[in-house]
């Protein structure tokens, strides 16, 4: 084929507008392109917040686990059950994903871009009102949101879209359906375990079914308590978290010594808050949960007894263990205990006690099987085989060793009758970014051009218009 | 000639089934960077990894004399939308406009320039308008019936447990999702308006929780009226006719029941499913014994049933109905897998054959009642085997060669390998004797001219050098056992004469026992073929007119003679 001949649009149905798809997460915030195949813009959602000369700066961005300035505090402008909490802030990051990697902050030329164009009768006065810099005047935007966001926060992000940051066209897409979409579907049964939750999302052509939408905060934050709690009574010594900010240097130690590190102090006035440090000792979290932790892989419960009468707890200890390294040195190999952090995600009486947690002790209703029964349960009968025969896996926290092994077997015994079958892609992208993808994939296709809220429409109806349009 | 025309000549049936076709012989492209001998030892099966990664080719030399043709980003609208959103993409440039000229600046803010740009905007604008949005054409609305009046609803569609608010709301959110009814379910959140009196709602039940069904009873309900109303039953079209009994007939409460039991089958146990395929298994099972059996019963009336014989036998009179008559006894008896019916005997071997005479008492499994089909069946089959193949003289047969085999092996075989055949004796010693025989007759050990008759001599005489050579060996055994009991008794006598006066024992005794011995293993191939003698005597004595078949007669009888040589040396 000549390389020069472009395909012809109606053979993939692309349209590319050069729309930035925009997939606010808890823990990280994606943005890109709509026709690209990975967000450009991976940036964490937490700011950070500090004093300099009496003036309260901001950090956006990875900057924010650099430098450990005097007093700098980490917070999150989204709350734990995945809706924004504080608009402001949530504006901020948002904005700041965007025009860091993708916009610029500053816009095409609006006498250039054609969206600025009036009527020739019409007085040229109100062009100077709108010259004020809107970051996203040139970009269509679509917005990811969750499936139980309510409608005032629905709102709230057009608003912000629209008047804030000047998008001549919005939509607004729940992340069940874009992951749904990423996998080529059309329905499926969303199985999305975040950072902060973890959401079973059934969708039924393109659209959520809103009764049966579930979610718990089983996610992997949660596991990040579970093996704080396995730290805490782990058996030679309790282990501590140490981040890299604090050492200066280290030596190797044999396996389960104490560690032999030179620790920075910083004196009270200069040191960082604790939510700094907590928010890197999560960081430590996550690599342990990346290289060691590893879900039982079934086919039952860890606590449950294996065909062949050995416990699977027994099977769990003959399996190698994982050595982990912590930053200050210390390592250790850890065997059945690896099994044990995420069990509570299927069986709730495996959680491991922990009383300083956060999260309380999970319930069986919020574990995962209990969950996609309990989802299924809020749909039509008609098309809950079609369902578990379309479960798509996503978010990182399932990227877990065995996850969907295990979720698999889970199935099968709930669901004996029908056929399950999952559709976990195996690219660690596609699993993590799945929402987004399917976001780009929607935004660049030619026949969704007619879905946009234009500017002129909200204008006409307002921020209600959102619930009336986007389904 | 095709072979169905030879078929059809001699009366065979006609092939079962067409020849398989020739299979398509698969040549697989040998790809490009493996030497053609490489390629040869891979066999027939493709390697499997591609062994060459397509290369890219790079563009041919003539493109890049080429004007790059530009492209640009260019507005657009969407006839789908209302609002007439202008969005943009990239689009090839048409070549009619001008190349942009390029100085051209982003900064630069002449009038000139503002004046071409708004020519070349209003230029795409017209062009999209003229040509629509590629895309706009997707966006197709599900059918629905038109909306009801205030009078329509009052006259037709007024029901107690709907009111109009709510039907309307039904109506409104049947349009919004086209027709999806799960989506439909599952957004149906009806909230009934609040009367003015804070009393009269609180009497106001609850929303009521409505399902799928009674959403699509209603909404059927609905549009079927609305369609009958549109046109009246006797004037709609067929498919809207169609549509209307479909909507008129639904049933909520079996649709409700139907997925009660969905349901019920999806929340079965690990067991249950189990168990179910467990049974399912068992079913087929059951369904195949089922089959075998009725197939074999099947085969066994067919056993029973032979062709019915209708009274006159007109219709066997032509020499056509007599072939055809051959043909199917032919085919009956081939699957019954039974002896031919023109066996060298030529005994018709069905059960009424073999009970000429008696009446059915002797066959209690047969019901009287088919024994005399099957009499006259039998005597229909043998009267028309006498007919068809007896129509040759043995003077006639020999003359054309025609010969009657009494088992005709597969394959094609040579009659001097069969002649030369008998020439090999089982021991080597035996080959030998064979062949020295033959030599002192001036015979040579491979036939000359092996035709028919000088097989059937050849083999005779064969033969009887067997029997020759066997008279040899006994008899000479028999005389060495003589000289040896010779040279004992006149060890004996010698003896006796020695001690004069003792009674010799009977030297007989141990002489006969070997004697017997002897003749047994002689002529144990002797009683072999008297049996086999008897039994065609047997058969002849059964059907002295209908032997066919001289040699074998033959050749039995000279057996016979040969058994009776073996028994008188074996009486003596």
């Amino acid at each position: 084929m000549n390389s020069s001949n472009p395909p012809q649009a109606a053979e993939y149905g692309g349209d590319e507008v050069s729309a930035i798809v925009l997939d606010p997460g808890y823990s990280t915030t994606r943005a890109g392109f709509a026709g690209e195949d990975a967000p450009k813009s991976l940036i964490p959602t937490y700011y950070g917040k500090y004093n300099a000369n009496g003036q309260e700066k901001l950090i956006f961005g990875d900057d924010v686990f650099v430098t450990p300035r005097p007093g700098l505090s980490v917070h999150n402008p989204i709350g734990k059950d995945g809706i924004v909490e504080d608009w402001d802030l949530a504006e901020k990051v948002w904005e700041y994903s965007f025009t860091s990697r993708l916009t610029g902050g500053k816009p095409g030329n609006p006498f250039q871009n054609g969206l600025n164009d009036i009527p020739h009768e019409e007085l040229p006065t109100e062009m100077e009102v709108e010259t004020h810099e809107k970051p996203l005047a040139d970009s269509p935007l679509l917005m990811t949101e969750s499936g139980w966001n309510p409608a005032k926060a629905r709102e709230k992000t057009i608003e912000v879209a629209m008047e804030n940051w000047g998008s001549p066209a919005y939509y607004q897409a729940r992340t069940g359906v874009l992951a749904a979409f990423a996998s080529g579907k059309a329905s499926a049964l969303v199985v999305d375990i975040g950072a902060s939750n973890i959401s079973i999302t059934p969708v039924h052509d393109g659209m959520i079914l809103k009764r049966g939408v579930q979610h718990s905060p089983l996610g992997g934050d949660y596991i990040s308590s579970q093996i704080r709690a396995l730290f805490k009574s782990n058996s030679p010594q309790p282990i501590t978290i140490t981040p890299h900010y604090l050492i200066s240097s280290k030596t190797a130690v044999e396996a389960g010594q104490p560690p032999q590190a030179k620790y920075k102090t910083f004196p009270p006035e200069k040191a960082p808050d604790a939510s700094y440090r907590s928010l890197l000792e999560d960081r430590t979290l996550s690599e342990f949960k990346e290289c060691v932790v590893q879900v039982w892989p079934g086919p039952n419960k860890l606590a449950a007894t294996g065909p062949t009468g050995v416990s699977n707890e027994e099977m769990a200890r003959t399996t190698p263990g994982r050595p982990f390294e912590f930053p200050d040195g210390y390592n250790q190999v850890f065997g059945a205990d690896r099994f044990r952090v995420v069990e509570s995600l299927f069986d709730a009486k495996a959680a491991l006690p922990d009383p300083d947690s956060p999260f309380p002790a999970p319930t069986q209703a919020q574990t995962v099987p209990e969950l996609i029964k309990a989802s299924l349960g809020g749909v039509d009968v008609d098309i809950r085989p079609h369902l578990l025969a379309n479960v798509v896996v996503t978010g990182a926290s399932s990227l877990l060793y065995g996850f969907t092994d295990r979720l698999n077997h889970e199935l099968m015994q709930l669901f004996p009758g029908p056929r399950v079958r999952i559709s976990a892609p195996g690219n660690t992208a596609e699993r993590r970014f799945a929402s987004w993808i399917g976001g780009s994939i929607l935004a660049s296709l030619g026949t969704f051009h007619q879905m946009w809220i234009s500017k002129k429409e909200y204008e006409e109806h307002g921020p209600n218009i959102v619930e009336k349009r986007c389904k | 000639m095709a072979a169905a025309d030879v078929r059809e000549m001699l009366d065979l049936p006609a092939e079962g089934q067409p020849r398989p076709h020739k299979k398509q012989k698969v040549v697989e492209k040998r790809p490009e960077g493996i030497t053609r001998e490489l390629y040869a030892l891979l066999g027939e099966r493709a390697p499997p990894i591609a062994i060459n990664e397509n290369k890219y080719k790079g563009r041919p030399k003539w493109m890049n004399k080429l004007r790059v043709r530009p492209w640009r980003m260019t507005p657009f609208t969407n006839s789908a939308r209302s609002d007439g959103l202008v969005l943009h993409h990239w689009q090839r440039k048409h070549e009619s406009t001008k190349p942009p000229a390029p100085g051209e600046s982003q900064m630069e803010v002449d009038e000139t320039k503002e004046e071409g740009k708004e020519d070349d905007q209003e230029a795409a604008h017209l062009k999209s308008q003229e040509q629509d949005y590629a895309f706009a054409k997707y966006n197709v609305q599900a059918r629905l019936p038109r909306p009801y009046t205030d009078d329509e609803y009052n006259r037709h569609l007024k029901r107690d447990d709907w009111s109009r608010e709510e039907t309307d709301y039904l109506m409104e959110l049947a349009s919004e999702y086209d027709l999806r009814w799960v989506i439909i379910a599952d957004r149906y959140d009806y909230q009934p308006p609040m009367d003015t009196e804070p009393d009269a709602s609180a009497l106001v039940p609850a929303t009521q929780y409505r399902n799928m069904e009674q959403m699509k009873a209603r909404y059927y309900q609905v549009a079927a009226h609305m369609l009958a109303l549109e046109h009246p039953p006797s004037e709609m079209s067929e498919l809207e006719f169609e549509l209307h009994e479909k909507m008129l007939k639904f049933d909520p409460e079996r649709e409700r029941d139907r997925k009660q039991l969905a349901a019920l089958q999806l929340d079965r146990t690990a067991d249950e499913v189990r168990e179910e395929a467990m049974l399912l298994e068992e079913l087929k099972r059951i369904t195949s014994n089922e089959q075998n059996f009725v197939t074999e019963r099947r085969e066994l009336y067919s056993r029973l049933e032979v062709p019915i014989s209708i009274g006159n036998t007109a219709m066997y009179q032509s020499s056509a109905g007599l072939s055809q008559l051959l043909q199917t006894l032919l085919q009956a008896d081939k699957s019954k897998k039974r002896r031919s019916l023109l066996g060298a005997d030529g005994v018709l071997p069905s059960p009424a054959g073999q009970t000429p005479t008696q009446g059915g008492g002797e066959t209690p499994g047969v019901t009287p009642a088919s024994i005399p089909h099957k009499k006259g069946a039998a005597a229909a089959a043998r009267e028309a085997q006498q007919l068809t193949v007896r129509t040759l003289t043995p003077a006639e047969e020999t003359r054309y060669g025609v010969q009657h085999h009494e088992r005709v092996q597969a394959g094609v075989q040579f009659r001097s390998d069969r002649a030369q055949k008998l020439t090999q004796a089982k021991s080597n010693v035996q080959t030998q004797k064979l062949a020295a025989a033959l030599a002192e007759l001036e015979m040579p050990v491979r036939l000359m001219m092996p035709t028919e008759r000088v097989c059937k001599d050849f083999e005779k005489l064969i033969h009887s050098v067997n029997l020759l050579l066997d008279a040899r060996k006994v008899s000479e055994k028999v005389e060495s056992e003589i000289r040896v009991l010779e040279a004992a008794k006149a060890e004996r006598e010698r003896k006796a004469n020695e001690a004069a006066g003792i009674v010799p024992p009977d030297p007989e005794n141990p002489e006969v026992k070997t004697e017997a011995d002897d003749a047994g293993a002689g002529v144990t191939g002797g009683d072999a073929d008297k049996g086999q003698d008897d039994e065609a005597d047997g058969e002849s004595k059964d059907t002295p007119a209908m032997d066919p078949d001289g040699a074998h007669k033959r050749s039995a009888s000279e057996l016979s003679g040969v058994s009776d040589k073996s028994n008188k040396r074996q009486r003596r």
